[in-house]
């Protein structure tokens, strides 16, 4: 069944569902009509955000919004559990290797406010557990992690320390005095070799001298034998070399995604669902293989819209270069209803976008992957980066989005901003998204809209 | 030239034994003094640190990875004056060898840093003597700890991370006040321009019988000497611990005469790993094991530390003393609460806090709920 591409609310979702059902349409054991999940899990969100009509939009969403569901449902199948944290994409291509074991991360838990319109009361549980609103939205994990409404609580938990977000290491640091053990291991601060130091290329253009490579790939290890112990099968390299492979499929796809959703003339797909599409990169929503199925059947329709030059935003939409992911997913409707298109982006885990070096032994591809992320290294290399994608998809201008109360937030906006002013004479803006942005709406859509103009009028200029 | 660190976890020492003079940037006097154009979020101490070492351009700053707020205050700092400033990786966790030679690894670049701003080659007999006068002086000031008044020992704690020495002489235990109550200050840096929380503290009724702040009796390292990791027969006689001046080092100098060639070695990180001998590893060692610090993965130390003395000296109350967005310190305070069963008063620090109005009238209050 055939349908221009634009976008539904969740009532006219509804309708679109039972057209497509009758259609034929056929879905995965987890689909269904997304108002489902307003009544079922209370994601009231929903009713407020617009989706795209496609049914690689329904099946994405589908898959992100069953997510605690087919956690408890492998937990009662047999399978170990393994909550991660903050590394965002390194530590589930490990776990992931091994059969019978899931990995997701527990900073995910940071939607969970926005998605159930702060009704689960998550953000009030934490402050009455000493983690206040000068913590960003992260802090829903801890009380998620207590009050177990959400995802199982995992047999096996992991965090990185060291040069990552002071917020989720203090609320992890918290949930372990709580009595839940944490294997932390280290992660140092990314720099540049000095000239008598042995350089070692990373992903994503980077380099770091070889010896931090050589201290993550030793944490990785002591990792491994943790995941080793909890499967009760060894994580040897030949596994693992099996789990980087699965992984860069899953990377070639999201790769071949966003190089054609950044680069079409118009906007394929919505900001909204690119963002979700991007997110399932660093734990694969924890179910790898269907990763693989969900993000092909969003390429394939990408690649049909744009075949068809029919998009969701108009030619004339500013190509925007958007920093940081949003607490309220309602923000990047916003952008698109104030004549902005999303060209680029950088979600706090770029480093889970690039492929995995597959000729390397597979920890010392895994350490300089882990390296590579743009929050373990200078404002500066981040903002190369951001550069680079702006020049690559032709960024008109970029939006840095405040996540609020998170600790590397206060200093990393501006740095990033005079670094493209510089580069690329861009107009930047900062805004503070809080996880319901209801209240805010009119600041930021005139924030917005002035960002919108001021990059139109450059092009007459 | 003066070496400026941000941590009292850089190991000064090593600074030293390159023949510079290694200054905690918290003890200067112009250090947090001004009103800082803060934007929203951003850690006064911090900021702070990050103007210090733009307005002192005939200087080295070390700042350190220990928070996200110093890592980025460093970037900001790098994108203009990144030829003076280091940025010391000091290792969240320290239960791994991966994070052992880490730190060592930090402190031989920091070495070569210091040698590429017109440092000299360190002695093994440089070094050696450096870290037995600094212990010397920490031993004497953590016997201090629990007789000494507050604000006398703040001060000279903060003279010793400003130049090595004591600067007090050891006073006789006051008497305390009648009724006082008992009560510890923990958290971040405590700067000059804040001490006087510590008279609001004892203006209220209270005695700090411990500064577990990040520049107070928290920031000593138990004494050390690197001799003890040398062979026997190639150990020196400690340095008189009659006083830790420059002129006391001088007169131990004369004392123990002319080094002999094995101590005149240059210490190369290259010739210094893992061996009986090896005065490096042993400092690397002796810092990573000792740091008492928030910001450590898991943080059980800091735990540990804090139980022993909070048991041993009767406090009653904490005061946790954190800086505005310092996320670290903040997430403890139930923490605190719920491991030691003591009401904990948290106070904000903002840009040069320690005598408000505010400030005053919430420790007389939390001083009252504790008689």
């Amino acid at each position: 069944m055939k349908a221009t591409p634009r976008k539904l609310s969740l009532g006219e979702w509804d309708e679109r569902y039972a057209q497509l059902r009758s259609a034929g349409l056929k879905e995965a054991a987890y689909g269904g009509p997304l108002c489902r999940h307003v009544v079922k899990e209370s994601d009231l969100r929903l009713q407020h955000l617009r989706f795209d009509n496609s049914p690689a939009a329904l099946r994405l969403w589908n898959f992100l919004l069953t997510e605690n569901e087919r956690l408890h449902q492998a937990r009662a199948g047999g399978e170990k559990i393994v909550g991660v944290m903050k590394d965002l994409g390194t530590v589930p291509v490990m776990a992931y290797a091994l059969s019978g074991v899931r990995a997701f991360y527990l900073d995910g838990a940071w939607w969970t406010p926005c998605l159930m319109e702060c009704s689960d009361r998550l953000l009030q549980q934490a402050e009455a557990l000493g983690i206040d609103a000068s913590f960003c939205p992260v802090r829903a994990m801890l009380s998620a992690f207590l009050n177990g409404e959400h995802f199982p609580r995992p047999d096996l938990l992991i965090c990185s320390a060291g040069a990552v977000c002071d917020d989720l290491s203090a609320i992890a640091q918290r949930l372990e005095k709580m009595g839940f053990p944490i294997v932390w291991w280290e992660m140092p601060r990314r720099r540049q070799p000095d000239s008598d130091e042995a350089p070692c290329a990373l992903p994503g253009n980077l380099v770091a001298p070889q010896i931090q490579v050589d201290c993550v790939r030793e944490e990785l290890q002591r990792v491994g034998q943790s995941l080793s112990a909890l499967a009760g099968r060894p994580l040897d390299e030949r596994t693992l070399a099996d789990g980087i492979r699965k992984a860069n499929e899953i990377r070639r796809r999201l790769h071949a995604l966003r190089v054609a959703a950044y680069s079409a003339p118009g906007a394929p797909l919505p900001a909204l669902e690119m963002l979700i599409a991007e997110m399932l990169a660093i734990h694969f929503c924890s179910d790898r293989e269907e990763t693989i199925a969900v993000l092909g059947e969003l390429l394939a329709e990408a690649e049909k819209r744009i075949r068809q030059k029919q998009f969701i935003t108009g030619a004339d939409a500013v190509r925007i270069f958007w920093v940081n992911p949003v607490a309220d997913l309602r923000a990047m409707n916003l952008l698109e209803d104030w004549g902005g298109r999303v060209c680029g982006s950088d979600y706090m885990f770029t480093h889970a976008l690039d492929l995995i070096p597959e000729d390397l032994p597979p920890l010392e591809a895994l350490a300089r992957i882990a390296l590579a992320d743009p929050m373990v290294g200078s404002t500066a290399e981040r903002a190369s980066r951001i550069v680079a994608e702006c020049r690559q998809f032709g960024a008109e201008a970029v939006v840095v989005s405040r996540i609020p109360g998170a600790s590397h937030c206060a200093r990393e906006g501006e740095i990033i901003r005079e670094i493209v002013q510089k580069s690329l004479g861009l107009p930047t803006i900062e805004l503070e998204i809080p996880p319901v942005c209801d209240a805010m709406l009119p600041t930021l859509g005139s924030r917005l809209q002035a960002l919108v103009e001021t990059a139109r009028a450059r092009r007459q200029s | 030239m003066k070496v400026f660190y941000s941590s009292p976890w850089v190991p000064v020492e090593w600074i030293e034994a390159h023949g510079f003079e290694p200054r905690g940037v918290w003890c200067a006097k112009d250090f947090g003094r001004s009103a800082l154009p803060l934007s929203a979020g951003v850690c006064a101490f911090s900021e702070a640190v990050l103007r210090f070492a733009e307005t002192h351009q005939d200087l080295a700053v070390v700042f350190t990875t220990t928070c996200d707020q110093m890592r980025r205050g460093f970037d900001a700092f790098a994108a203009a004056h990144g030829g003076r400033a280091f940025l010391f990786n000091l290792p969240a966790t320290w239960q791994s060898g991966a994070a052992r030679r880490m730190f060592q690894s930090e402190i031989e670049r920091l070495g070569r840093f210091l040698q590429a701003h017109g440092g000299r080659a360190p002695l093994v007999a440089d070094l050696a003597q450096v870290v037995e006068r600094r212990s010397q002086a920490r031993k004497h000031l953590l016997e201090l700890a629990p007789r000494c008044p507050a604000r006398p020992y703040a001060e000279a704690v903060a003279r010793f991370h400003w130049d090595g020495s004591i600067g007090v002489p050891a006073p006789p235990p006051p008497p305390p006040a009648p009724g006082s109550i008992p009560v510890a200050v923990v958290g971040g840096p405590l700067t000059a321009s804040q001490r006087g929380l510590l008279d609001l503290i004892e203006a209220a009724g209270a005695r700090v019988v411990l500064n577990a702040t990040e520049t107070g009796e928290r920031s000593l390292l138990p004494p050390f000497a690197l001799n003890d990791s040398l062979p026997e027969s190639e150990r020196r006689a400690p340095a008189r611990q009659e006083g830790t001046d420059s002129l006391a080092v001088q007169r131990a100098e004369r004392v123990l005469g002319a080094p002999d060639a094995r101590f005149m070695a240059p210490l190369h990180a290259s010739t210094s790993v893992a061996t009986a001998d090896d005065p490096l590893g042993f400092l690397a060692r002796n810092y990573l094991e000792n740091i008492v610090d928030v910001f450590q993965r898991p943080n059980t130390r800091l735990y540990s530390w804090l139980g022993e003395r909070l048991t041993a000296r009767g406090a009653r109350g904490i005061v946790l003393w954190v800086h505005t967005g310092c996320d670290l310190w903040r997430a403890e305070a139930q923490t605190l609460r719920e491991i030691f069963r003591l009401p904990v008063l948290l106070l904000e620090a903002d840009e040069a806090s320690g005598g408000s109005a505010r400030e005053a009238g919430r420790i007389q209050a939390f001083v009252e709920t504790l008689q």
